[in-house]
Protein backbone atom coordinates (compact mmCIF):
# COMPACT_ATOMS: atom_id res chain seq x y z
CA UNK A 1 0.00 0.00 0.00
CA UNK A 2 1.10 3.69 -0.89
CA UNK A 3 2.12 6.01 2.00
CA UNK A 4 -0.36 8.38 1.99
CA UNK A 5 2.30 11.53 2.24
CA UNK A 6 5.18 12.37 0.89
CA UNK A 7 8.47 9.87 2.95
CA UNK A 8 10.31 11.69 5.78
CA UNK A 9 13.30 12.38 3.60
CA UNK A 10 11.21 14.67 1.16
CA UNK A 11 9.29 15.96 4.25
CA UNK A 12 12.90 17.05 5.96
CA UNK A 13 14.42 18.65 2.33
CA UNK A 14 11.06 20.64 1.76
CA UNK A 15 11.25 22.35 4.86
CA UNK A 16 14.55 22.67 4.84
CA UNK A 17 14.96 24.49 1.59
CA UNK A 18 11.55 26.44 2.65
CA UNK A 19 14.06 27.98 5.06
CA UNK A 20 17.00 28.52 3.02
CA UNK A 21 15.05 30.28 0.27
CA UNK A 22 13.78 32.85 2.59
CA UNK A 23 16.98 33.27 4.15
CA UNK A 24 18.81 33.87 0.83
CA UNK A 25 16.04 36.36 -0.26
CA UNK A 26 16.42 38.54 2.57
CA UNK A 27 20.58 37.92 2.51
CA UNK A 28 20.48 38.92 -0.80
CA UNK A 29 18.72 42.52 -0.50
CA UNK A 30 20.61 43.67 2.62
CA UNK A 31 24.03 42.07 1.82
CA UNK A 32 23.83 43.92 -2.01
CA UNK A 33 23.69 47.30 0.47
CA UNK A 34 27.19 46.58 2.13
CA UNK A 35 30.16 48.85 0.47
CA UNK A 36 32.02 47.50 -2.69
CA UNK A 37 34.55 45.31 -1.55
CA UNK A 38 38.31 46.59 -1.64
CA UNK A 39 41.10 46.08 0.71
CA UNK A 40 39.39 48.45 3.68
CA UNK A 41 35.93 47.52 2.72
CA UNK A 42 35.26 43.18 3.78
CA UNK A 43 31.57 43.48 4.85
CA UNK A 44 31.03 41.41 2.01
CA UNK A 45 33.11 38.50 2.41
CA UNK A 46 31.28 36.65 4.82
CA UNK A 47 27.42 37.41 3.61
CA UNK A 48 28.13 36.55 0.20
CA UNK A 49 30.50 33.34 0.56
CA UNK A 50 27.30 31.99 2.83
CA UNK A 51 25.01 33.03 0.42
CA UNK A 52 27.27 30.62 -2.08
CA UNK A 53 27.27 27.83 0.33
CA UNK A 54 23.28 28.25 0.98
CA UNK A 55 22.80 28.10 -2.33
CA UNK A 56 25.14 25.50 -4.29
CA UNK A 57 23.69 22.96 -0.63
CA UNK A 58 20.69 24.16 -1.97
CA UNK A 59 21.22 22.43 -5.72
CA UNK A 60 21.93 19.11 -3.79
CA UNK A 61 19.00 19.39 -2.12
CA UNK A 62 17.07 19.91 -4.57
CA UNK A 63 18.10 16.70 -6.25
CA UNK A 64 17.99 14.77 -3.61
CA UNK A 65 13.78 16.00 -2.82
CA UNK A 66 13.27 14.90 -6.51
CA UNK A 67 15.17 11.63 -5.96
CA UNK A 68 13.30 10.76 -3.21
CA UNK A 69 9.94 11.97 -4.65
CA UNK A 70 10.99 9.93 -7.53
CA UNK A 71 11.34 6.12 -5.74
CA UNK A 72 9.08 7.14 -3.08
CA UNK A 73 5.84 8.26 -4.44
CA UNK A 74 3.07 9.01 -2.24
CA UNK A 75 -0.75 7.62 -2.83
CA UNK A 76 -3.02 10.26 -5.58
CA UNK A 77 -4.88 13.14 -3.93
CA UNK A 78 -8.08 12.00 -3.56
CA UNK A 79 -10.58 13.72 -6.01
CA UNK A 80 -12.28 15.67 -3.67
CA UNK A 81 -9.41 17.68 -2.66
CA UNK A 82 -8.43 19.42 -6.62
CA UNK A 83 -10.56 19.56 -9.32
CA UNK A 84 -8.52 18.02 -12.34
CA UNK A 85 -7.66 21.51 -13.73
CA UNK A 86 -6.46 22.81 -10.12
CA UNK A 87 -3.99 19.27 -10.53
CA UNK A 88 -2.73 20.14 -13.77
CA UNK A 89 -2.21 24.03 -12.59
CA UNK A 90 -0.11 22.39 -9.16
CA UNK A 91 1.90 20.05 -11.13
CA UNK A 92 3.00 22.62 -13.01
CA UNK A 93 4.06 25.13 -10.71
CA UNK A 94 5.87 22.48 -9.03
CA UNK A 95 7.84 21.51 -12.42
CA UNK A 96 8.17 25.57 -12.58
CA UNK A 97 9.44 25.75 -9.31
CA UNK A 98 11.95 23.30 -9.56
CA UNK A 99 13.66 24.49 -12.51
CA UNK A 100 13.52 28.05 -11.35
CA UNK A 101 15.21 26.87 -8.28
CA UNK A 102 17.85 25.00 -10.06
CA UNK A 103 18.45 27.83 -12.92
CA UNK A 104 18.10 30.43 -9.94
CA UNK A 105 21.37 28.45 -7.96
CA UNK A 106 23.33 27.58 -10.93
CA UNK A 107 23.08 31.21 -12.70
CA UNK A 108 24.37 32.60 -9.30
CA UNK A 109 27.39 30.21 -8.62
CA UNK A 110 28.07 30.68 -12.43
CA UNK A 111 28.04 34.45 -12.29
CA UNK A 112 30.04 33.86 -9.28
CA UNK A 113 33.33 31.90 -11.15
CA UNK A 114 33.23 34.23 -13.54
CA UNK A 115 33.65 37.20 -11.40
CA UNK A 116 37.21 36.43 -10.13
CA UNK A 117 35.91 35.50 -6.64
CA UNK A 118 36.79 31.59 -5.80
CA UNK A 119 34.12 30.10 -4.35
CA UNK A 120 35.26 27.66 -1.19
CA UNK A 121 31.83 25.61 -0.65
CA UNK A 122 31.19 25.55 3.13
CA UNK A 123 35.28 27.10 3.65
CA UNK A 124 36.30 23.45 2.88
CA UNK A 125 36.45 22.48 -0.58
CA UNK A 126 37.36 24.71 -3.48
CA UNK A 127 35.08 24.75 -6.41
CA UNK A 128 36.60 25.34 -10.08
CA UNK A 129 35.90 28.40 -12.02
CA UNK A 130 34.28 27.43 -15.08
CA UNK A 131 36.50 29.57 -17.41
CA UNK A 132 38.83 32.75 -16.83
CA UNK A 133 37.57 35.80 -15.47
CA UNK A 134 34.63 37.50 -17.70
CA UNK A 135 32.86 40.63 -17.35
CA UNK A 136 30.41 39.93 -19.58
CA UNK A 137 29.55 36.37 -18.97
CA UNK A 138 29.15 37.76 -14.99
CA UNK A 139 26.94 40.29 -15.96
CA UNK A 140 25.35 37.61 -18.09
CA UNK A 141 24.28 34.79 -15.65
CA UNK A 142 23.92 37.85 -13.07
CA UNK A 143 21.00 39.02 -14.74
CA UNK A 144 19.85 35.56 -15.28
CA UNK A 145 19.86 35.29 -11.25
CA UNK A 146 18.38 38.40 -10.76
CA UNK A 147 15.31 37.22 -13.20
CA UNK A 148 14.91 33.87 -11.96
CA UNK A 149 15.14 34.51 -8.53
CA UNK A 150 12.43 37.05 -8.64
CA UNK A 151 10.01 34.72 -10.99
CA UNK A 152 10.97 31.87 -7.97
CA UNK A 153 9.38 34.38 -5.30
CA UNK A 154 6.57 34.85 -7.43
CA UNK A 155 6.24 30.67 -7.49
CA UNK A 156 6.63 30.57 -3.82
CA UNK A 157 3.94 32.88 -2.94
CA UNK A 158 1.66 31.07 -5.40
CA UNK A 159 2.97 27.76 -3.59
CA UNK A 160 2.09 29.32 -0.05
CA UNK A 161 -1.41 30.59 -1.46
CA UNK A 162 -2.06 27.16 -3.08
CA UNK A 163 -1.04 25.42 0.81
CA UNK A 164 -2.90 27.89 2.86
CA UNK A 165 -6.38 27.21 0.87
CA UNK A 166 -6.11 23.84 1.25
CA UNK A 167 -5.01 23.76 4.79
CA UNK A 168 -8.25 26.02 5.46
CA UNK A 169 -10.45 23.69 3.28
CA UNK A 170 -8.86 20.88 5.73
CA UNK A 171 -8.65 18.62 2.60
CA UNK A 172 -5.89 16.75 3.72
CA UNK A 173 -3.48 17.80 1.16
CA UNK A 174 -1.49 19.88 3.17
CA UNK A 175 -1.03 16.72 5.64
CA UNK A 176 1.01 14.85 2.89
CA UNK A 177 4.11 17.53 3.66
CA UNK A 178 3.77 17.44 7.57
CA UNK A 179 2.69 13.83 8.27
CA UNK A 180 5.60 12.24 10.00
CA UNK B 1 -0.06 30.42 9.06
CA UNK B 2 1.90 29.59 12.46
CA UNK B 3 4.92 27.47 9.95
CA UNK B 4 4.87 30.36 7.07
CA UNK B 5 6.04 32.38 9.98
CA UNK B 6 7.87 30.24 11.35
CA UNK B 7 9.75 29.98 8.12
CA UNK B 8 10.13 33.82 8.06
CA UNK B 9 11.24 34.50 11.13
CA UNK B 10 13.92 31.91 11.36
CA UNK B 11 15.26 33.41 8.02
CA UNK B 12 15.08 36.46 9.65
CA UNK B 13 16.55 36.05 12.45
CA UNK B 14 19.33 33.81 11.01
CA UNK B 15 19.76 37.47 9.06
CA UNK B 16 20.11 39.30 12.05
CA UNK B 17 22.33 37.62 13.47
CA UNK B 18 24.79 37.55 10.17
CA UNK B 19 24.40 41.53 9.88
CA UNK B 20 25.79 41.99 13.27
CA UNK B 21 28.11 39.84 12.70
CA UNK B 22 29.30 42.20 10.07
CA UNK B 23 28.79 45.33 11.20
CA UNK B 24 31.84 45.25 13.23
CA UNK B 25 32.67 48.49 15.76
CA UNK B 26 35.74 50.16 14.44
CA UNK B 27 36.04 48.67 10.92
CA UNK B 28 36.03 50.96 7.73
CA UNK B 29 32.66 52.56 7.34
CA UNK B 30 33.12 54.22 10.44
CA UNK B 31 36.68 55.03 10.29
CA UNK B 32 35.08 56.78 6.83
CA UNK B 33 37.69 55.58 4.55
CA UNK B 34 36.92 56.15 0.75
CA UNK B 35 34.75 53.66 -0.60
CA UNK B 36 36.64 52.06 -3.80
CA UNK B 37 33.64 52.97 -6.83
CA UNK B 38 35.44 51.04 -9.79
CA UNK B 39 33.23 52.03 -12.97
CA UNK B 40 33.23 48.80 -13.92
CA UNK B 41 31.96 47.24 -10.28
CA UNK B 42 29.34 50.52 -10.59
CA UNK B 43 28.06 48.99 -13.95
CA UNK B 44 27.67 45.51 -13.28
CA UNK B 45 25.67 46.23 -9.89
CA UNK B 46 23.51 49.02 -11.49
CA UNK B 47 24.91 51.63 -8.94
CA UNK B 48 25.35 55.68 -9.44
CA UNK B 49 28.59 56.56 -8.00
CA UNK B 50 26.79 58.78 -5.29
CA UNK B 51 25.18 55.50 -4.48
CA UNK B 52 28.26 53.75 -4.26
CA UNK B 53 29.62 56.35 -1.61
CA UNK B 54 26.67 56.32 0.55
CA UNK B 55 27.16 52.34 0.63
CA UNK B 56 28.74 52.51 4.12
CA UNK B 57 26.61 54.92 5.36
CA UNK B 58 24.20 51.75 6.11
CA UNK B 59 26.98 50.05 8.15
CA UNK B 60 27.76 53.23 9.91
CA UNK B 61 24.16 54.20 11.21
CA UNK B 62 24.22 50.45 12.65
CA UNK B 63 27.26 50.89 14.48
CA UNK B 64 27.35 54.55 15.67
CA UNK B 65 23.92 53.83 16.82
CA UNK B 66 24.40 51.10 18.54
CA UNK B 67 25.59 50.90 22.37
CA UNK B 68 28.61 48.50 23.80
CA UNK B 69 26.31 45.88 25.12
CA UNK B 70 23.78 45.99 21.83
CA UNK B 71 25.83 43.73 19.16
CA UNK B 72 26.69 40.92 21.59
CA UNK B 73 22.83 41.17 22.70
CA UNK B 74 20.94 41.42 19.35
CA UNK B 75 23.23 38.75 18.12
CA UNK B 76 22.43 36.58 21.31
CA UNK B 77 18.59 37.35 20.67
CA UNK B 78 18.49 36.76 17.16
CA UNK B 79 20.21 33.34 17.50
CA UNK B 80 17.96 32.32 20.35
CA UNK B 81 14.69 33.49 18.30
CA UNK B 82 15.81 31.65 15.11
CA UNK B 83 15.89 28.54 17.60
CA UNK B 84 12.55 29.18 19.10
CA UNK B 85 11.33 29.85 15.91
CA UNK B 86 12.29 26.70 14.25
CA UNK B 87 10.53 25.12 17.19
CA UNK B 88 6.95 27.04 16.46
CA UNK B 89 7.40 25.30 12.75
CA UNK B 90 7.06 22.11 14.23
CA UNK B 91 4.12 23.63 16.39
CA UNK B 92 2.39 24.57 13.79
CA UNK B 93 2.51 21.23 11.76
CA UNK B 94 1.16 19.63 15.27
CA UNK B 95 -1.59 22.21 15.35
CA UNK B 96 -3.10 21.06 11.76
CA UNK B 97 -4.07 17.91 13.75
CA UNK B 98 -6.03 19.45 17.05
CA UNK B 99 -5.14 17.44 19.86
CA UNK B 100 -5.45 19.04 23.45
CA UNK B 101 -2.35 18.16 25.03
CA UNK B 102 -0.57 20.45 22.08
CA UNK B 103 -2.37 24.07 23.26
CA UNK B 104 0.48 24.07 26.55
CA UNK B 105 3.24 23.83 24.58
CA UNK B 106 2.13 26.01 21.84
CA UNK B 107 1.11 29.30 24.10
CA UNK B 108 4.58 28.16 25.39
CA UNK B 109 6.55 28.52 22.19
CA UNK B 110 4.77 31.47 20.79
CA UNK B 111 4.62 33.51 23.76
CA UNK B 112 8.40 32.88 23.91
CA UNK B 113 8.74 34.02 20.82
CA UNK B 114 6.58 37.11 21.76
CA UNK B 115 8.86 37.90 24.91
CA UNK B 116 11.65 38.00 22.53
CA UNK B 117 9.79 40.49 20.29
CA UNK B 118 9.25 42.55 23.61
CA UNK B 119 12.72 42.56 25.04
CA UNK B 120 13.91 43.42 21.67
CA UNK B 121 11.63 45.79 21.31
CA UNK B 122 12.92 47.55 24.59
CA UNK B 123 16.76 47.00 23.72
CA UNK B 124 15.82 48.80 20.53
CA UNK B 125 14.24 51.74 22.31
CA UNK B 126 17.11 52.03 24.16
CA UNK B 127 19.71 52.47 21.49
CA UNK B 128 19.36 55.87 18.93
CA UNK B 129 17.60 57.02 16.51
CA UNK B 130 18.63 55.45 13.72
CA UNK B 131 18.24 52.08 14.88
CA UNK B 132 15.18 52.89 16.01
CA UNK B 133 13.55 54.05 12.80
CA UNK B 134 15.36 50.59 11.22
CA UNK B 135 13.76 47.94 13.26
CA UNK B 136 10.80 49.03 15.68
CA UNK B 137 8.17 48.86 13.58
CA UNK B 138 8.80 45.39 12.03
CA UNK B 139 9.80 44.16 16.19
CA UNK B 140 6.01 45.03 16.76
CA UNK B 141 4.70 43.75 13.95
CA UNK B 142 5.92 40.28 14.67
CA UNK B 143 5.03 41.00 18.37
CA UNK B 144 1.79 41.35 16.85
CA UNK B 145 1.72 38.46 15.13
CA UNK B 146 2.83 36.45 17.85
CA UNK B 147 -0.34 37.22 20.63
CA UNK B 148 -2.37 36.24 17.20
CA UNK B 149 -0.86 33.04 17.14
CA UNK B 150 -0.92 32.78 20.88
CA UNK B 151 -4.72 33.76 20.64
CA UNK B 152 -5.75 31.58 17.58
CA UNK B 153 -4.32 28.32 19.57
CA UNK B 154 -6.00 29.15 23.15
CA UNK B 155 -9.55 29.69 21.09
CA UNK B 156 -8.89 26.78 19.00
CA UNK B 157 -8.88 24.56 22.30
CA UNK B 158 -12.19 26.05 23.58
CA UNK B 159 -13.37 25.75 19.61
CA UNK B 160 -12.10 22.10 20.22
CA UNK B 161 -13.86 21.47 23.59
CA UNK B 162 -17.34 22.64 22.52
Amino acid sequence: MQRPGYSRTAIIMHWLMAISIFFLFISSWWMLSLPLPSEDYKYRVLPFQLHKNIGITLIFVLGLLLYVRWIHRPAPVEPTAMTPAMHKLAAANHVVLYLTIFVCCLSGYLSSAHSGWTTTLWWVLDLPDWGEESEELNILFSDIHLWTCWILLALVAAHISGAIYHAFRRDGLVRRMIRW
Amino acid sequence: MAIVFGIFLTAMHGNEVLSHIVYKPGTAAVQDIPINCREDELIEEGLSFTECNLMGTTVKNVIVSSPDWFRNFHITLSAVGAVIAIISIVMGILLLDFRAWIVKPAVLVFGSLLVIDMISFLAIVNTGPLLRAMYLWDTLLWALIHVVLMSATMAGQHLNSD
